[in-house]
């Protein structure tokens, strides 16, 4: 298999989501970027931890998930402004939202809702994505989604979409490999086959985040447990297909402490070294 | 193909409420996963609750979850406000009774900042007075606003 290159030139690094509660986690040494949710971001007064982040060499990825590109509306002008903003007063290479609508019929969802795979759903969002990107300062990279729930009548599969979305409108891929195992594992199909037709030279960096099986062996993907070997799994593939430019560890809850984070890093480190070196082997046949 | 957002908004309407407030799932949706995800999303909003109202959460202890499941059964999330929001309007629905005076103070001074109101969280603008009782040792907490921004509170002592 031939290794594809990753196209946008970025080196990003190991990163982890930046809250407040974990800013001193945010200064380790081996981490390179960090991601915070773009709303609670005020532009004129950013937190103290992201902009010392940003002075230390960090890059600061603002990640949006109130835009609802995948709803029915076109995205709010003041929304796609304020996360415009955000990018800019933290010099931020890219943003990032979602493949997913979050409100609808005046209604808030309070969560990533799915969009429907079809021709009319992904018509509307190439729409809303354009008006997005017009609206940004810096490129845009958006994210799939895990869901429980599926539209029946899909007419693509999850990385046939994606990949449809991103070639229509340029935007890159925040690949969260979490997502991509619970989707397979909830929905009965193959994640490292699917990771193979993802639009992997659009790469603009992944996530990595835990979760966990209930009883009924469906899989939940919390970002409040660790990760688990199937996902780690996915690290290594995606490493031996492509270069990745970063490498974002999504823990929302039940903060590690340092050294726990520390292994948690490691781990993903690790696999994804796994991964380049396959990628290596072949490369010098 | 000429895209008919008004449709397609309606159909995600619909899938929403069927989620989130209790409303019958539209055809051709697996009423097995819709089950596992509308319980999923409340326990997310139930953490997110918990973890902005603290003395609430403590107060109702192992009653928490299952108060706030009844809930959010058939409560949207708030269009505006977030996770404060929902736990003040969760709090409504609670009697007086069933909270500790950390929780009852708690829900005092966001009501004296906040005002919920169909669907919305506002910052309160008209003025507000309000005393409850405290114990151990007995005192009189008053809570005032009267202008934006500007909550004062006042203990007084209350003799045996």
């Amino acid at each position: 298999m031939t290794s594809m290159p990753a196209a946008p030139d970025r080196r990003l690094g190991l990163g982890i989501g930046w809250r407040p509660e974990t800013d001193v986690l945010a200064t380790r040494p081996e981490l390179g970027f960090v991601e915070a949710v773009a709303e609670s971001v005020d532009p004129r007064r950013p937190p103290a931890g992201l902009l010392a982040a940003r002075d230390r060499g960090m890059a600061v990825i603002p990640h949006g998930i109130s835009l609802s590109l995948g709803g029915a509306e076109r995205p709010d002008a003041r929304r796609l402004a304020h996360l415009a903003a955000v990018a800019q007063r933290l010099g931020s290479p890219l943003v990032s939202e979602h493949i997913a609508f979050v409100r609808a019929g005046g209604q808030e969802a309070g969560h990533l809702l799915p969009v429907p795979r079809t021709r009319e759903a992904l018509a509307i969002m190439i729409e809303n994505v354009m008006i997005a990107q017009q609206a940004l300062p810096v490129p845009l990279a958006l994210e799939h989604v895990a869901t429980l729930v599926e539209w029946p009548g899909a007419e693509y599969d999850e990385a046939a979409f994606v990949t449809e979305l991103l070639d229509r409108t340029g935007a890159e891929l925040l690949l969260d490999l979490s997502n991509l195992y619970a989707n397979a594992h909830n929905h009965g199909y193959d994640a490292r086959e699917a990771l193979t037709r993802f639009p992997l030279a659009r790469l603009a960096y992944v996530h990595v985040g835990g979760g966990f099986y209930d009883d009924h062996g469906v899989y939940h993907d919390t970002h409040g447990d660790p990760v688990v070997p199937g996902v780690l799994d996915l690290v290594e593939e995606l490493l031996a297909l492509t270069d990745a430019p970063g490498l974002l560890l999504e823990r929302d809850d039940n903060f590690p402490t340092g050294p726990a984070l520390a292994g948690e890093l490691d781990d993903i480190a690790a696999a994804a070294r796994r991964g380049s070196a396959r990628r290596e082997g072949v490369d010098d046949r | 193909m000429t895209a008919d957002r008004d449709a397609y908004g309606e159909r995600q309407a619909q899938l929403l409420r069927a989620l989130v407030a209790g409303e019958d799932l539209p055809e051709g949706f697996a009423p097995g996963k819709a089950t596992v995800a509308s319980r999923s999303l409340r326990r997310k909003r139930s953490r997110d609750v918990a973890k902005t109202w603290p003395a609430l959460a403590f107060a109702l202890g192992s009653r928490f979850d299952e108060r706030f499941d009844a809930f959010a059964r058939s409560t949207a999330p708030p269009v505006v406000g977030g996770a404060l929001a929902d736990g003040m309007a969760f709090a409504s629905t609670l009697d007086s009774g069933e909270l500790s005076e950390d929780a009852r103070v708690e829900v005092l001074f966001a009501r004296a900042r906040l005002v919920h109101r169909g669907g919305t969280l506002r910052r309160r603008t008209g003025p507000f007075l309000r005393a409850i009782t405290l114990h151990e040792p007995r005192r009189l907490l008053v809570v005032a606003q009267i202008a934006r921004g500007s909550t004062r509170a006042r203990t007084v002592p209350l003799g045996r």
